[in-house]
């Protein structure tokens, strides 16, 4: 062994005596020197890390694989003899501030690595490198040289001591395995045209990496505005200007010693595409959105008697007008507070999502004495509509009113062309995201404008007769029966307490209206006192139950667990997400019809289908962050994973059993052209 | 085939037609797609040059410093003045833009401009535009030498980028490297969609 090494140490002063080999082992240009690390003698057959040692002046720099905004990475061209090559591997950069410009690169040393493996049976290796560098402060010089050296193959390889320290330095600066990363990728999704935001998830200890994209085409290299969002971190990226969204979306994820590359889906869905082609198109389809909703069985009701309530008033074209004026601002003022609101909130650094208001209990148990008090209106029980909000009356207040609600009752009827735009309005500048929910009440209000503008489709409406009074009468059995669906909604959000509190306060409220219609004044005031002060007991009493998700299985329903999603995505496993939500009625329609019939459910046994059902009744920050990597903030959202594919499809969100059928079949198709 | 589809993907597609008529928004940097930004900069003989002088004709931007080592690779070689002399030939007009600041790295007086000009067989329209405030440069979003931008008849720009696709400052390698400048101008000047209208920029800073 110490004979060996004396060997090795006379060689080398040959070597260096002989100067000719020494130059090819080490390079030098202006303002940096640049050195093998390799050892004295490779170990046979086993696996190298060696390198090139880049010793820079002070106040100089090299670049990182992304250069940044200007400079340019080095290059090797290595020639191998006896040995087979790995490509170069980057440690972890950091960012260097050049005037206005940043750059990734190193200030100081770095080691640039490479694997190598020596051929079997050989005795010797050598490699050669053609290298071109880059080195600046301000100014650049770029730098050439050719390297090469040799190194016989024993039974053990031998390092230099420091040589292999720096080695070792530098391989632990190297890119890890993504999946041992700490800070895990969800997303990356357009904000406007300008930024691409990059949504990692947040570690415990409240740490925040530098991450460095790999793509310098698309991603600028200035340092990202980073915002802490409730579990995850927000990185927000200027995007190179024109640079179209590609595939290429990995990162390198950096604490201070150790880094990770990863690699984020970008949201596959059209909230990026249509944020970055135009607001106007979102509109668009924010407006059919709306349009849409009058047919809803939640908005139907409301709309349908106003609109009645209009007819029966014998009312002239111009006041009609006026109505369907103050219907639609009242329309428009609800979409745009709960616009702003919601803006508030995500500015706050809250994952909300559309149909928020019903995640609190305090909303639903407004609405539900609302209901109530039409209900019970339109049985003829008291006269609500003239004297006290007029909501099937002729009022102008009324029809201000009714606009508020048909906001109100519309939200779990999100319905076809809804989920895109308010995906949209999510990652879209908040002007434009108003301009969503703009879109979203003109169109809710536009079929009641153009009926009460338009003298001929009035004139085809049924004639106002004693009809109408049945009519009315009739129409407060769906009140009713909405009036149990809130409770039922409300007993998910608070539990049994719920359901007492709920009743209990319809009983108050209607005792209340008892005393006002039989005391005259002092039973107004009474009433008035009886409510107030059970809504003064009950309302802080009320608060949605712990919100920590139930976990396991209803009928053959995983509820949602982000472990239990990858693994079978990662075991090839085909997945079935059912987002869904109490208060959602075109969930519940799809879950009773479709979703949970036998046929249905022994399809997806057949085919081996994880089952997932992702209940956002409540708020809950994973389930809407896993909404909004999709690019939906509403529910239904129906994801299906096809066995082998990471990435979902989204299905429409009012389902069929042929369509549920028509995933397997087709996937039937695809192996059999695979075998 | 699919039978899953995106309900609104659909519409989505017939009524984009009708919102591409509507312009998109102004921005502060050079983007293809948009309107390119406003100039106006004296060049080394003292005449001053705006984008609206080249309204209507196709025009080149390029940034330029003496001594930057990816500006000598394109110059050095000959490659730079070959592609003004083509596409000059062809009506292209094609400015070359010094932005850097009076004692920072490539500044030139108009006098000694006129002989950086002559000695590097400039082939641009006109002698270098003198941008030594920055303002020109900046409204392009101009990061570094060479930086190039194809502004068409319309005033939009139709590319913003790296010269080609090889970052090397090896003059060597132009041979083998692929020319964005000349590909998109090529295509556009047939009328033909650009095929890359973006890259990163490689090269020296821009000495602000």
């Amino acid at each position: 062994m110490k004979i060996k090494t004396i060997l090795i140490n006379v060689s080398c002063l040959l070597l260096l005596a002989a100067g000719q080999s020494v130059a090819q082992e080490m390079a030098s240009g202006d303002h940096v020197q640049v050195r093998w690390l390799v050892p004295d003698t490779f170990h046979e057959g086993k696996e190298e890390r060696v390198g090139f040692y880049f010793e820079v002046d002070p106040g100089w720099h090299v670049y990182w694989r992304n250069a940044g905004d200007s400079g340019a990475a080095p290059r090797f061209n290595l020639v191998p003899k006896g040995a087979a090559l790995g490509p170069i591997e980057w440690p972890f950069p950091m960012r260097l501030r050049v005037e206005h410009l940043t750059n990734l690169g190193y200030s100081g040393n770095v080691a640039y690595l490479f694997q190598l493996l020596p051929d079997k049976n050989t005795r010797e290796i050598t490699i050669s490198a053609d290298l071109e560098w880059l080195v600046c402060k301000v100014d650049c010089v770029p730098g050439f040289a050719t390297m090469s050296f040799t190194r016989p193959v024993e039974a053990q390889a031998a390092w230099p001591d420091a040589d292999l320290s720096v080695r070792n330095y530098f391989a632990n600066r190297l890119p890890r395995k993504g999946s041992e990363s700490p800070w895990q990728p969800v997303s990356i999704s357009p904000r406007g045209s300008d930024y691409l935001v990059l949504q990692l998830t947040a570690m415990n200890d409240g740490e925040i990496p530098a991450v460095f994209p790999i793509n310098g085409e698309l991603f600028s290299a200035a340092e990202p505005e980073i915002q802490h969002q409730d579990g995850s971190l927000l990185y927000s990226f200027k995007r190179l200007p024109g640079a179209g969204v590609g595939n290429i979306s990995d990162f390198v994820v950096a604490d201070s010693s150790r880094s990770w590359k990863i690699n984020a889906p970008f949201l596959s869905e059209m909230a990026g595409k249509e944020s970055t082609t135009s607001v106007w198109l979102l509109f668009l389809v924010a407006f059919i959105g709306g349009a849409l909703l009058n047919l809803m069985p939640c908005v139907f009701p409301v709309l349908s008697i106003k609109l009645f309530g209009l007819i029966n008033g014998g009312t002239s074209p111009a006041h009609r007008l006026r109505e369907s004026f103050l219907y639609s601002a009242g329309i428009l003022l609800t979409f745009l507070a709960l616009g702003l609101v919601l803006l508030l909130l995500r500015w706050g650094g809250l994952a909300v999502g559309w149909g928020f208001q019903l995640q609190s209990p305090v909303v639903v148990l407004v609405l539900i004495i609302l209901f109530w008090l039409m209900a019970l209106s339109f049985s003829g029980f008291f006269e609500f509509g003239h004297r006290l909000m007029g909501i099937a009356g002729s009022n102008s207040r009324g029809s201000f009113i009714t606009g508020v609600l048909a906001v109100f009752v519309a939200a779990p009827c999100t319905g076809p062309f809804m989920g895109a735009a308010l995906g949209a309005a999510i990652v879209i500048p908040p002007l434009q995201a108003l301009l969503i929910f703009l879109g979203l009440g003109l169109g809710l209000a536009a079929p009641f404008i153009l009926i009460c503008a338009s003298p001929a489709l009035l004139n085809r409406m049924p004639a106002p007769g004693p009809w109408m009074e049945k009519l009315r009468q009739f129409l407060a059995f769906p009140l009713y029966a909405t009036v149990i669906w809130l409770l039922w909604v409300l007993g998910h959000l608070a539990g049994d307490s719920g359901w007492l509190i709920g009743l209990s306060l319809l009983l108050i409220t209607t005792l209340a209206i008892w005393l006002g219609k039989s005391f005259a004044t002092k039973g107004v005031i009474g009433g008035l006192i009886c409510v107030v002060a059970a809504s003064l007991i009950s309302l802080p009493v009320i608060r949605v139950e712990d919100s920590e998700r139930s976990s396991g299985m209803v009928n053959n329903w995983h509820s949602y667990d982000k472990t239990l999603l990858a693994e079978a995505l990662e075991n090839g496993q085909s997945v079935f997400i059912d987002y869904t939500a109490a208060w959602c009625i075109t969930c519940q329609v799809n879950k009773t019809l479709v979703l949970d019939t036998p046929e249905v459910q022994a399809l997806f046994r057949e085919n081996n289908v994880l089952l997932i059902r992702a209940d956002w009744t409540r708020y809950d920050p994973e389930i809407t962050q896993a909404l909004q990597a999709l690019g939906r903030s509403s529910v239904p959202v129906y994801a299906w994973y096809p066995a082998g594919e990471k990435k979902p499809e989204l299905l429409p969100p009012l389902l069929q059993e042929s369509l549920i059928a028509a995933l397997f079949s087709s996937q039937l198709t695809v192996n059999s052209e695979d075998d | 085939m699919r039978v899953i589809f995106n309900f609104s993907s659909s519409l989505l597609i017939k009524v984009v037609v009708l919102c591409l008529i509507l312009p998109g928004a102004v921005w502060a940097a050079a983007v293809p797609g948009q309107k390119a930004p406003e100039f106006s900069v004296m060049d080394a003989a003292g005449n001053s040059h705006s984008l609206s002088d080249y309204a209507g004709q196709w025009l080149v931007i390029e940034w330029f410093n003496k001594d930057c080592p990816y500006v000598r690779k394109h110059y050095g070689s000959g490659n730079m003045q070959s592609l003004q002399k083509k596409y000059t030939e062809q009506k292209v007009n094609w400015l070359t833009v010094i932005s850097s600041a009076q004692g920072k790295q490539g500044y030139l007086d108009p006098a000694q401009a006129i002989d950086v000009a002559e000695s590097h067989n400039l082939g641009a329209s006109v002698p270098f535009l003198l941008d030594t405030s920055g303002v020109m440069g900046r409204a392009y979003g101009a990061k570094t030498t060479p930086h190039m931008f194809i502004i068409n008849p319309q005033g939009e720009v139709v590319y913003a980028g790296a010269i080609d696709d090889n970052d090397s400052a090896n003059p060597a390698v132009i041979k083998t490297s692929h020319n964005y400048v000349s590909a998109a101008l090529d295509a556009s000047l047939k009328g033909l969609a650009v095929p890359k209208a973006t890259s990163r920029a490689y090269g020296c800073s821009v000495k602000y």
